[in-house]
């Protein structure tokens, strides 16, 4: 986890999810590149982030597109946060005994139906081997996990709109890469609500 | 009896090596302490959980100390170090104030524990330790040190257990990192904070560092250093303090400029 | 190549076309589909139906062991006409295509799902060498949060089909005729139970009782039944009905 460094967390707001990472990578402490997003796309109300290993978010990544892309095809239909957290779950555990390095972070939200009208906001988190967590308030991961959890569990609080929730989750974010040696160079945020998805890249400290 | 004469084939001859023990002088009793000066105040906070490893010692050990009327001391790390080390600044101090008629400045005190722990540089206290008080101009202060004597002056800082966790949210909080004014509103000044809000941001990190840290808990002991002139009633006024707190003003430990002192307490969860 | 039996040189080797196109082993084993026991299914507007008779060949036979209705997960069921040993292999091997569903999604499999994998393993029993075709008919009845309820037919070739009501085995033309008349868009589950026992009856031979029919039903659950409750599972919505449910509906 400390090779290339970096760090991702999400949040759950009041029907919005937001999920953010900072965008360093870097060869121990040796600074690479300052364009590494970690949080990709699934489908416009479905996000990732795959902080750790930087090769590995690679494998992964692809190895996730395929099955997702799958998934459509077969089952006609998007892949939800629950279901895509199970499937990244056992994809992990596949490799149970050679894991990839990676701890995941999952957020999205579920399309309303008839039977199930007021689905709430999801967010996920899991191990290397795809032990899964679901919080109802906020999930942290990558090098900078335990500045996460204090900047976190001290900025939170339920039912943010969405423009609350990105200050909160942006605020989290820099304060602890910053006190973290091997995340930061910069932050990109993703707000997911119902009718769109704002992303925000931030400027932040560069050292 | 024939029984005993023989050794059964399965006894082997006994062997005897020397077994090799070490004895550690150093142990982690866990536990956090953070410090936040205001303008005339200083806040000197720890939580009173001692550790050692998953076990739990005591859910009451004191880590803060009221050393004179304007200077309060916290220390972190190995707690008998911690009162061994905080016992000699006392007796230090006791000396200073027979030599000099007069108890020591807060920044004299700082350096004065500097040089103790840099006097034990090759044989450290394992402490990590947090000065708060009023200066001798009457501002309030905040000294932090490594323990071999490297310190600072800053208008806060966390260290222990939790450092990781309740660092970063004083940065943004006291120094306001990554937060700019509004156009055309007041630049922001660290250090300025009225008390209310300090204690607010105290209690706020301790619940959250008891929340996500094993070795965080049990209760939280906030010394609340006021500048002379200051009222008791600034403290225990209507929403000067959270909920559920427990204020006591100690005593005098002498001839002071009439500095006070409170001990703020509250429970923290002891899961 | 002159191979022995009516059916000329193509009637025994499973993969080879007959000149006129066709598999004549898989239009034998529709053969003994027709030659089984009549099934039937018939969609309503809040769940399914699936029925079959279940007849023994001796009075000696303890019927309450047989079960020609079987639950494959908490929201699918499977009934066929054809030959029994099949069935059980085919239902065991659904169950198991389920459950591993179940251990990559979190979730039991939609319908159509597990109908495209079981069309598929019987498929692959039609193009592989050593086999031979599953000499069964399912129908499939499930509800998926996706589709809602759905009524599939799979037949040996691996061909299937979605039905709004379907008859499979000895008596399926008529059934299908019956079903033709009886069927309409509006139908309740009450409804399409009686409509199944009544095609039932064209053509059952001996006693219609709870003991010589056998019923599977899907409902469509409420918003209140999907709430998950912390400990509990969410109720199935597939379930076969018990003898003495299936006696108060012979009765009516």
């Amino acid at each position: 986890m400390e090779y290339n460094g970096g760090s991702v967390v999400a949040m759950i707001g009041k029907d919005c999810v937001a999920i953010a990472s900072d965008l360093r990578l870097g060869q121990q402490s040796v600074g690479v590149a300052m364009n590494f997003e970690k949080v990709f796309p699934v489908n416009d109300k479905l996000y990732y982030g795959l902080p750790g290993l930087a090769t590995d978010v690679y494998t992964l990544r692809e190895q996730l597109r395929f099955r997702v892309n799958m998934y459509r095809m077969k089952e006609e239909r998007e892949i939800t946060p629950k279901t895509f957290t199970h499937l990244l779950s056992s994809t992990l555990y596949e490799k149970r005994f050679g894991p990839y390095f990676l701890e995941p972070v999952v957020a999205g939200l579920t399309t309303p139906t008839e039977l199930e009208p007021k689905p709430k906001p999801f967010i996920s988190t899991m191990d290397t081997i795809g032990c899964i967590t679901t919080p109802k308030d906020f999930a942290v991961a990558g090098t900078a996990q335990d500045k996460l959890y204090g900047m976190a569990e001290g900025l939170w609080e339920p039912d943010l709109e969405p423009e609350d929730l990105f200050e909160t989750i942006s605020q989290t974010l820099l304060n602890a890469v910053d006190r973290d040696a091997l995340s930061g160079w910069g932050a990109i945020v993703h707000v997911i609500t119902h009718d769109k998805v704002i992303t925000r890249q931030l400027r932040s400290r560069m050292d | 009896m024939a029984l005993f004469d023989q050794r059964p084939a399965y006894a082997h001859e006994p062997t005897v090596a020397p077994i090799e023990h070490r004895f550690s002088p150093y142990s982690d009793n866990g536990g956090t302490i953070l410090a936040i000066a205001g303008a005339d105040f200083a806040v000197i906070a720890g939580d009173t959980r001692q550790s050692e490893g998953y076990s739990i010692q005591t859910r009451y050990a004191r880590k803060v100390w009221q050393l004179t009327d304007n200077a309060t001391l916290a220390t972190n790390g190995f707690a008998a170090d911690g009162k061994n080390f905080v016992k000699r600044v006392k007796q230090r101090l006791e000396w200073y104030e027979h030599a000099h008629h007069k108890p020591m400045g807060l920044k004299a005190i700082a350096r004065m524990i500097q040089t103790m722990l840099y006097g034990r540089r090759f044989f450290p206290y394992y402490v990590y330790n947090i000065l708060g008080g009023i200066e001798e101009d009457g501002t309030g202060a905040v000294y932090s040190f490594d323990p071999v004597g490297s310190y600072e002056r800053e208008a806060c800082r966390a260290a222990g257990a939790a450092q990781s966790l309740v660092q970063p949210f004083l940065d943004n909080q006291i120094y306001f990192k990554n937060q700019t004014p509004a156009p055309g509103a007041e630049a922001f000044v660290p250090g300025r904070l009225p008390m209310a809000t300090v204690l607010g941001l105290v209690v706020d990190s301790f619940t959250s560092a008891t929340e996500r840290h094993i070795e965080v808990g049990d209760g939280l002991e906030m010394y609340v250093v006021m500048k002379e002139g200051r009222q008791t009633t600034d403290l225990t006024d209507e929403g000067q303090l959270p909920a559920g707190m427990k204020v006591e003003e100690l005593g005098s430990m002498g001839e002071g400029r009439g500095e006070k002192t409170f001990l703020v307490s509250m429970p923290l969860k002891r899961d | 190549m002159a191979a022995p039996g009516g059916g000329g040189a193509y009637s025994f080797s499973l993969t080879t076309f007959s000149p006129s196109g066709k598999l004549v082993q898989i239009e034998h084993a529709l053969a003994a589909v027709a030659g089984g026991t009549t099934s039937l299914g018939i969609k309503a507007t809040n769940g399914i139906v699936l029925a079959t008779e279940k007849k023994a060949s001796s009075l000696l036979l303890d019927t309450s062991v047989l079960e020609k209705v079987a639950p494959i997960c908490p929201n699918i069921g499977f009934v066929y006409s054809g030959m029994g040993p099949d069935f059980r292999i085919l239902v065991a091997k659904a169950r198991k295509i389920a459950q591993a569903y179940w251990k990559v999604y979190g979730e039991y499999p939609p319908t159509k799902v597990l109908v495209q994998e079981v069309a598929g393993v019987m498929q692959k029993a039609t193009q592989s060498g050593g086999v031979r075709p599953y000499g069964i008919s399912l129908l499939i009845a499930g509800w998926d949060s996706h589709r809602g309820q759905s009524l599939y037919q799979v037949d040996p070739s691996g061909s299937y089909w979605a039905w709004k009501a379907s008859a499979i085995g000895k008596n399926m033309v008529n059934g299908k005729t019956f079903l033709e008349k009886r069927y309409n868009d509006d139908l309740s589950l009450e409804d399409a139970i009686h409509t199944a026992l009544l095609t039932l009856k064209e053509g059952f031979e001996g006693e219609m009782t709870e003991n010589t029919i056998e019923i599977g039903i899907v409902t469509v659950p409420t918003a209140e039944q999907l709430q998950e409750k912390p400990g509990e599972r969410l109720p199935p919505t597939f379930r076969k009905l018990t003898e003495s449910e299936v006696k108060d509906y012979l009765s009516l």
